[in-house]
């Protein structure tokens, strides 16, 4: 039998600032998300201080006025070269990986059998935390979902020593007992809600109603299958974790926004991410969505939540491309008169990048390569001298002049409290007395 | 002082590495291989090897080298100099005489370490000028060596 291994870096954003500033040890430490919106990232002292994810970053000194908490805005360049570097280290001492996200892999454990996997985990915690400095959880167990839930109880256990190992069957009923449903990996909230009102609460609730109950209530598969994996059988198959149907870059505004010209200067941004994203993972987008909605807590103003989407007849990922089509679906759903406070871009439809199926009405083939050296030459110098070094007009787009000129752009994101990039440019390194 | 030198012979087997400056090409690439033409091969070509490549070469485990400027002149009995860039490797063993970067007082500091009196309680961290005094640790518990240096750059011109 395969053993499966996640390991997942604590507090990723916050560990990677702490690795160039020991002084914040042991401290609340918060990282805020783009623009200085809202935290994205806690440290345990400043979860405990009550810190929840997704506070505003004016609201943090009005409800914490005593505390002192170390801000910083994210510092996306330096996250991604350190954990760039665990990510290489997982590499070099596991037989077989895969990234899952920025900051978790998977690792298939093969021809391991005579290995103590627990020391094995420790291990590799300690060469990371001495490495890259990052303290990592690791959970080992015979699939990927269990797995999971073992690495969730490595992080808040310090008894575990950074690695939880679910390898016998009392071990798997104790783990089970004590999880809550809805952070079961696979059970999504909607799922969650409704297993709750069945008087469902934990995993092991869930794990111990039969096969065929679970069939009939939800007729899905995805549901069994979690329930499978839960009793130990590996099912979610090696590549899925790693393999993204879709790609979605969402935000909230600060304030509420009325004017499709400044809605458009969001989107034009998230869609930016978005076909930077494809370009780096290799994949072409055959459709391109758009989600838009008012202030759900402002029962006083009208509500509308939409979502519009348009198709790609060749599919892409050059910026340009996915920039245009997001702003048709943007005016498609459109409604004038009322307060939006979020919006979304959501590209569907992979195709690797190399083998695309061209639409000959539609194709250009000239046009086709001269857009993709075009988002090469975008992509190198925002790679050189920084993320959004260069951008296209629209994602600064304030407003237009009497003749419908483009003529205001607003100033570059607001990053007011970022690290030096310690480890990608020569001007930052750190320096040393 | 045991400053590791063995690095400088265990060349032969490094990967290749990415150069963490963004605005460098990934490695220095001196192409030796000729355009493989019709007739006589040249007889060089049997003796065709990489470039050296200091990245590749000297630095061993790229995921845990870091680099920091040298700022005033504590270390210049060592030869090491206001400006010079030290390349850290965290992966090493720090030991009795290794020249270390440590966080104290909230900075960076490059010194030798001195681990003489651990059994009396305490370290030292020295400094490579009579101007300076030695930095004395008590609670070792709390002290971390944050890496070790490994090499120094120095511009001459």
């Amino acid at each position: 039998m395969n053993y499966f291994a996640v390991v997942d870096c604590d507090n990723c954003y916050v560990s990677c600032e702490r690795v160039f500033r020991p002084d914040l040890n042991g401290k609340p430490v918060v990282v805020l998300s783009n623009n200085d919106g809202c935290v994205v990232a806690r440290s345990n002292e400043a979860k405990k201080l009550g810190i929840k994810a997704g506070t505003p970053y004016f609201k943090l000194s009005q409800q914490f006025p005593d505390q002192k908490i170390a801000v910083f805005s994210s510092n996306y360049e330096l996250y991604g070269d350190l954990t760039g570097r665990v990510m290489a280290i997982i590499q070099q001492e596991a037989p077989d990986y895969f990234r899952y996200s920025t900051d978790e892999a998977f690792v298939i454990l093969r021809g391991m059998e005579n290995v103590d996997l627990k020391v094995w985990g420790e291990q590799l915690h300690k060469t990371i935390r001495q490495r890259v400095g990052i303290p990592v959880s690791i959970g080992i167990a015979p699939t990927k979902t269990l797995a999971k839930m073992a690495s969730h109880y490595a992080k808040h256990y310090a008894g575990y020593n950074h690695c939880c190992l679910i390898d016998d069957d009392e071990k798997r009923k104790k783990a089970l007992k004590l999880y809550p449903i809805d952070e079961v990996w696979g059970i999504g909230r909607r799922y969650a809600a409704r297993l709750e009102n069945l008087g469902i609460h934990t995993a092991f609730d869930f794990a111990e109603r039969n096969r065929e109950w679970i069939n009939a209530t939800f007729n899905k598969v995805v549901v069994l299958r979690t329930w499978r994996e839960l009793n130990g059988e590996d099912c979610v198959p090696n590549d899925e974790p790693a393999k993204k149907k879709s790609i979605c870059v969402s935000r909230s505004f600060p304030g509420m926004i009325n004017d499709i010209d400044q809605l458009k200067t969001y989107i034009a941004n998230y869609a930016a991410r978005c076909s930077e994203k494809l370009r780096k993972q290799n994949t072409l987008a055959s459709v391109v969505g758009v989600f838009l909605g008012t202030n759900p807590f402002r029962e006083d103003l009208e509500q509308y939540h939409t979502f519009g989407e348009v198709n790609l007849l060749t599919p892409s990922n050059s910026s340009i491309v996915i920039l245009k089509k997001a702003m048709e679906a943007l005016e498609k759903i459109y409604r004038p008169g009322l307060q939006y406070k979020r919006a979304g871009v959501i590209v569907l439809s992979m195709e690797s990048g190399g083998g695309i199926q061209t639409n000959f009405i539609d194709f250009d083939a000239e046009r086709f390569e001269k857009m993709k050296e075009l988002d090469k030459v975008l992509d190198r110098l925002n790679k050189v001298n920084g993320t959004e070094t260069v951008i296209l007009g629209a994602q600064q787009f304030m407003g237009r002049n009497s003749k419908g000129k483009a003529t205001q752009f607003a100033d570059a994101i607001k990053h007011d409290f970022k690290s030096p990039n310690y480890t990608t440019r020569w001007s930052d390194i750190i320096e040393l007395r | 002082m045991s400053l590791e030198y063995n690095l400088f012979f265990s060349v032969a087997k490094m990967k290749s590495i990415t150069i963490l400056d963004s605005g460098f090409e990934k490695e220095l690439k001196l192409q030796i291989a000729p355009e493989l033409r019709a007739g006589f091969p040249s007889p060089a070509e049997e003796y065709l090897h990489d470039s050296l490549d200091f990245n590749r070469d000297l630095i061993k485990h790229p995921e845990a080298t870091f680099y920091g400027r040298v700022c005033g002149d504590s270390m210049i009995e060592a030869g090491i100099n206001d400006g010079d860039i030290a390349v850290i490797d965290k992966s090493r063993e720090p030991h009795n005489g290794s020249i270390v970067v440590a966080f104290i007082n909230n900075e960076f500091t490059i010194k030798y370490l001195d681990t003489t009196h651990k059994d009396e309680g305490y370290i030292e961290l020295r400094p490579a000028n009579p101007k300076y005094k030695p930095i004395r640790i008590d609670q070792t518990d709390d002290f971390e060596v944050w890496g070790v240096v490994v090499y120094t750059i120095k511009p001459w011109n």
